[in-house]
């Protein structure tokens, strides 16, 4: 967000500043300001701050990075440095070898997060299209179901054994596909961008031309509320990429788990390491293999980029889809 | 056009889905109901650890023997040590229907106190025989929740003794002698020459300073038994001389730089194999300091910070219970029984298949081959018997022999067998232990100034009603002692 608005507030510089020389420059018209235009001065402090924001944002990530460039030792020795002592590629080299479960963590994160957006935005869509329609004579009912569900849920346990006693969804994709496909948040968001962004009048006219429900949404509803929908898109995307909870419960077999969950236990193995150092002196032999610090950065670094290189392609829907709501109409 | 083909084919997408879990929850559910005639019964069994790739095989060669021998086979699952606490939680609290289950400590506890877990005293009489001969009575003893036993503690060591470890290097270099050494303050002179002489090293690679009670939860609970003295009367222990010397001591330690500064709050796990330390303190075992030497690759040795004792903690450290849902607990008794008697059984549980994951020499010793450490590598602690294992090439003959010798040698805590319930008192426990978690870790690590800080400490507690806790600890206490005789 913050890159966003810096990018904006500097393209608007120039022409505003273009604006003002072209025009009546030699009349002083005190009274007129371009709403575009920022003083220098104020312009200046502005880019300052929010370069300052962008960089806070962007540092973390660049000091996860040269972490994972520095040897084990250094880090043991010294603790995290900005530039390090010694320099290593022990941790890609660990990554690398391996590269078999990080590969099948990969691909299964890579699948739930294609398949898992997909059902998910239909689902949603469906939903929040049937319930925008003021045709549906129990949509007040359905909303109400969806909008529950966002102040009440039914907790953990419940949850736990619907997915693997009513469902039997234990150990399969699926479980970590359906549990989070449906979003009633995302609902009530999509129900009212259908409100705002389709009129009525333009569903009764591919009525009267004879079109069919699936036509009217698919060729209609679904181009016409494609800034919303692919911000529903993008943040399920995010959703399943970073999810790995449905993973610690849901899944025992390390053929399925993904990428977020393999850093999670990672990370939680050495938490329990730490809290239970006489187990973890004991069998030495055992957690030799778990690796160090180095390797869970380099691990964060390659389950980020992934999500981090394809972010700007979304980026446009998902600026103009938070901000359509507020200005139409 | 293109977009309806879209749905059809998320359609049909979906409907597979269905499909394949009704597939699957046919397979769970044939394997349920078999006595002992007919079909051999699928044990389900969770454990602690990191899932291993050969588990399949290894378990292949576990079901022929275990066919064999009780007409039973074993599906064993592998849950992440960082997953376990919670995930298992959640699978006892959904009520999931499995048969055995690795459990320890406080969790033990309560879960069996909830009813999570089967009483197996009957069982252990009738499928268990040989097993209960097989096990320390101390373990049997110290695992008992209200009278009943629901579990079966692995048999290994039963003592819990703290050690000071040294860096040997440094030991030799500066000619220490340890055999002085037997209280915290006794490590000021040596401390004091490897601060200033060695300019990498950190004197002491952070511990908490020990002061020594039988503690009733953990050395961060105000609540424990003395060792010497009234022995059955609980205390608050940070209220004790000891407490305030030991505290002291650390500061003098900590203001010397003999800790790193962020001693308190790091969570800094000192990895042996990084030579960067003098002194730090753990639990040990017999030949502790050859098992440490190896993963470290310099030498290190020890010296007994306390006498070995029995506490509830040390007997209760690794446990295997039948869970409340199992569909057929007598064959899963049968099943532990043999594990922890049937060498053969114990031994390919824990190391694999002979010739694939390990090769046996001429002696009888045993070593691991590549294939172990890649794709069998598993946690020996939690899965049983350690007495009927092999011994390793480079393990001292005499070690299961030292073994036993160690857990006879130790004292008894005066609470052994004890078993608080906390029910009555949540609120106040929830209190203090966030109480303790702001004041001892600081304390412990002589960050700050016992002599300003630990009375504060203390009276914090009393306004979270410590005395309440304490009454009905030693309540409880009382109940339980009287019922012992």
């Amino acid at each position: 967000m913050p890159k966003l608005e810096q990018t904006q507030s500097s393209l608007a510089i120039p022409k505003s500043a273009e604006g003002i020389k072209g025009g009546e420059a030699h009349i002083p018209t005190k009274r007129y300001r371009d709403p575009q235009h920022l003083h220098p001065a104020a312009n200046a402090i502005i880019s300052v701050l929010l370069g300052i924001l962008a960089f806070t944002c962007v540092f973390p990530f660049l000091y996860v990075i040269v972490i994972s460039f520095t040897s084990e030792e250094s880090i043991v020795r010294n603790g995290f440095e900005l530039i390090p002592k010694e320099w290593s590629m022990d941790a890609y080299r660990y990554l690398w070898s391996m590269k078999e479960a990080l590969l099948r963590s990969y691909g299964v994160t890579i699948l739930i997060t294609i398949l898992g957006t997909i059902i998910s935005v239909f689902m949603i869509t469906f939903y929040a299209y049937a319930i925008s329609r003021p045709q549906f004579k129990y949509r007040r009912f359905f909303t109400f179901l969806a909008f529950f569900t966002m102040l009440f849920s039914g907790g953990l346990v419940p949850t736990y054994i619907v997915v693997t006693q009513f469902l039997d969804l234990k150990n399969t994709i699926w479980a970590l596909i359906l549990p989070l496909a449906m979003n009633a948040f995302y609902i009530i968001i999509m129900r009212t961008f259908f409100l705002k962004s389709v009129s009525e009048s333009i569903l009764e006219s591919a009525r009267i031309d004879g079109a069919s429900e699936w036509r009217i949404f698919f060729q209609i509803i679904f181009p016409l509320s494609l800034p919303g929908i692919a911000t529903v898109a993008l943040f399920s995307t995010l959703g399943y990429w970073n999810d790995w909870f449905a993973a610690l419960l849901y899944i025992d077999d390390p053929n399925l788990v993904p990428l977020q969950a393999l850093l999670m236990k990672i990370e939680a193995n050495l938490e329990f390491m730490r809290q239970n150092m006489d187990v973890a002196i004991m069998q030495t032999s055992l957690f030799d293999t778990i690796p160090q610090e180095s390797a869970k950065m380099a691990m964060v670094v390659i389950a980020t980029l992934p999500i981090a290189v394809s972010y700007p392609f979304f980026q446009k829907y998902f600026i103009s889809g938070l901000t359509i709501g507020g200005v139409k109409e | 056009m293109k977009k309806k083909k879209l749905g059809v084919i998320l359609a049909s997408v979906l409907a597979a889905g269905t499909l394949l879990s009704a597939c699957s929850s046919k397979d769970s559910g044939t394997s349920e109901q078999s006595g002992k005639s007919g079909e051999a019964y699928e044990i389900k069994w969770y454990t602690i650890g990191t899932p291993q790739k050969d588990t399949e095989k290894v378990f292949t060669e576990v079901n022929k023997y275990t066919k064999e021998k009780i007409n039973a086979t074993v599906k064993m699952t592998q849950i992440d040590w960082g997953d376990w606490v919670q995930k298992s939680q959640v699978m006892i609290n959904s009520g999931e229907s499995f048969d055995i289950i690795f459990t320890n400590g406080t969790s033990y506890v309560q879960n069996a106190q909830k009813g999570a877990f089967m009483e197996i005293d009957d069982l252990l009489e009738k499928e268990g025989k040989e097993l209960k001969e097989v096990i320390n009575p101390d373990l049997l003893e110290g695992n008992k929740v209200d009278g009943k036993l629901y579990g079966i503690p692995a048999n290994k060591e039963v003592v819990r003794q703290d050690v000071y470890t040294f860096n040997k290097r440094l030991v030799d270099k500066y000619k220490f002698d340890l055999t002085k050494v037997k209280t915290l303050q006794d490590l000021e002179p040596m401390l004091k020459t490897i601060k200033e002489n060695e300019s990498g090293v950190t004197p002491i690679a952070t511990f908490k300073a020990p002061v020594r009670f039988d503690y009733v939860f953990n050395n961060e609970m105000p609540f424990a038994f003395p060792f010497e003295g009234e022995t059955d009367k609980v205390i608050n222990p940070f209220e004790s001389d000891t407490a305030m010397e030991q505290f002291k001591t650390m500061h003098e330690y900590y203001k010397a730089g003999y800790l790193k500064e962020d001693a308190a709050t790091s969570k800094d796990s000192w990895p042996m194999d990084v030579e960067n330390w003098f002194v730090r303190m753990g639990g040990s075992q017999p030949y502790a300091d050859l098992l440490w030497s190896r993963s470290a690759k310099y030498e290190v040795v020890s010296v007994p910070a306390e006498e070995p004792t029995i506490i509830n903690d040390s007997v209760s450290g690794s446990i295997q219970a039948i869970s409340a849902t199992s569909k057929n607990p007598e064959k899963a008794m049968e099943f532990l029984a043999l594990l922890n008697t049937d060498p053969y059984l114990r031994n390919l549980v824990d190391k694999g298949i002979e010739g694939t994951h390990y090769k046996k020499n001429d002696d009888g010793t045993i070593e691991d081959l590549p294939a172990r450490i890649d794709g069998y590598n598993m946690p020996s602690y939690s899965l049983g018997n350690h007495f009927i294992l092999d011994l390793y090439k480079e393990d001292p003959k005499d070690k299961w022999e030292k073994f036993q010798e160690f857990n006879a040698s130790a004292v008894k805590a005066p609470s052994l067998g004890f078993k608080f319930n906390s029910d009555p008192v949540r609120s106040e426990l929830a209190s203090i232990t966030n109480i303790s978690k702001e004041f001892y870790p600081a304390l412990a690590t002589g960050s700050v100034d016992p002599e300003e800080y630990l009375p504060k400490f203390n009276k914090k507690l009393e306004e979270a009603g410590v005395d309440k806790v304490l009454k009905e600890i030693q309540k409880q206490f009382d109940e339980w002692k009287s019922s012992q005789k």
